[in-house]
């Protein structure tokens, strides 16, 4: 019945350690596959979930969205002394800013923070239930710490390796990959932080924490696997040994 | 070089060749396998029943809003195989459906392409934000052709995938609309 969670930046390898981790366990694997199940039951598509999680959320950004909202608010309403900015920015009660800025809670937003959450635990909780499972990231950690039959693995990488995996996987310059790892790198820190408050670099949030600039994906998996029949009673790694 | 396919609106002639190719026991293999009534299985409709049906049953198959039918064509104009997308609308996504029924074309890529064209339509004309597909472990070339198109692993079921009296590990894999320009310019850009 072991569910173990694999959590680390993007880049580390989590997705392919975990493959090895499920193929060589003969369990399920979950990566994306959380959001993906939690976008249907929310009725939302999976890039609102995903925008939670790797989203950076800067002030141009909330800026830019507030603008938007501006014009089709304007456009809607039919209220324009000027047309580009309905009924005059300076009008606006300072709540209704907040709201569009994305400080606070707006029927405008495609999916509020409660409901993201709400929908990616009962993913977790029942993926969790079923047993025998690898999930890879999504706070799955946050979410099913402390819980029996699970084994919490946190991976670090050297920026090198991240980049390289970047560069590898999406096709990136060293300075695109460089960028999108620090900017991805950020969200993943501020999702733990903001729906668990928790520290996803924090060790003692896991059982085990893996260099990968000190071993490969197999290395990693093959440690994985042997001390899951120690840490969780009933696993199939358990079982076999 | 990639080859040039394309899609268009099947033709009952085309419908008449897959129901042709899909009672090749090889080409069905690799797609659903044999029903229990001892006939091929078809993702989303029964090819010879909607033959054997009017006009309206034709436009209620291959008119549907949230199952898209096309036939793929070669670009010397010979019909190779079928592409569907199975559409969620209030999800933005829709799942990939792929078959070259074609034997002589496997491994050259004319699904890999069809994949593209599918892709394109769905994403760029359609509005899309996530296709995805559910490969069954034995099709291991339609694995290795999704990898290499793009499509990144979602998840993965032990046993979850039944052909015959048998259970075979499924595979989804999934793209996202961002996901895809940058991947696609890889693929065109590499040698086949």
């Amino acid at each position: 019945m072991a569910v173990i969670t694999i959590n680390g930046p993007l880049g580390a390898g989590a997705v392919s350690v975990g493959q090895m981790v499920a193929s060589s366990l003969e369990i399920n694997f979950y990566d994306r596959l959380v959001f993906t199940q939690a976008a249907r039951l929310v009725g939302s598509p999976v890039g609102a979930l995903i925008a939670k999680e790797q989203r950076v959320d800067r002030f141009r950004d909330r800026l830019g969205r507030f603008l938007q909202t501006m014009l089709e608010r304007s456009a809607m309403s039919g209220v324009s002394g000027e047309p580009y900015f309905g009924r005059g920015i300076e009008n606006l009660p300072p709540e209704t800013f907040m709201e569009m800025m994305g400080e606070g809670a707006s029927a405008n937003k495609p999916l509020d923070d409660k409901t993201f959450l709400e929908a990616t635990e009962k993913v977790v909780n029942d993926i969790y239930e079923g047993g025998n499972a690898v999930i890879i990231g999504r706070g799955a950690n946050a979410i099913l710490e402390g819980r029996p039959n699970t084994f919490h693995i946190g991976l670090i990488a050297p920026l090198e390796v991240r980049v390289q995996t970047l560069m590898e996987r999406e096709n990136y310059t060293r300075e695109e990959a460089e960028n999108y790892g620090a900017e991805l790198e950020q969200a993943h820190e501020n999702y733990f932080r903001r729906f668990f408050n928790y520290n996803p670099n924090d060790p003692t949030h896991y059982h085990m924490m893996l260099n990968m600039g000190r071993m490969t994906p197999q290395k990693a998996a093959d440690i994985i696997v042997n001390a899951t029949g120690d840490i969780v009673a009933g696993s199939p790694a358990a079982a076999t040994t | 070089m990639f080859p040039q396919v394309s899609l268009a609106q099947p033709s009952r002639e085309d419908v008449e060749r897959l129901m042709a190719w899909l009672d090749d026991e090889e080409v069905n293999t690799s797609w659903y396998g044999m029903g229990d009534d001892g006939r091929p299985l078809h993702a989303g409709y029964d090819p010879a029943r909607v033959l054997g049906q009017d006009e309206r049953e034709w436009e209620r198959v291959f008119s549907d809003e949230n199952r898209k039918v096309f036939a793929v064509y070669s670009s010397d104009g010979e019909h190779i195989g079928e592409a569907q997308l199975v559409i969620e609308w209030p999800l933005l996504e829709a799942q990939a459906f792929i078959l070259v029924g074609r034997k002589d074309l496997w491994h050259h890529h004319y699904g890999t392409m069809a994949m593209v064209s599918l892709l394109d339509h769905a994403f760029d004309d359609m509005g899309l934000h996530r296709i995805w597909v559910d490969v069954p472990e034995y099709n291991r070339p339609a694995l290795t052709m999704v990898e290499h198109i793009g499509f990144v692993m979602e998840g993965h079921f032990r046993k979850a995938h039944r052909r015959g009296d048998q259970w075979f590990d499924s595979y989804a894999l999934g793209l996202l609309a961002d996901e895809y320009g940058r991947r696609r310019s890889r693929l065109l850009e590499s040698n086949p």
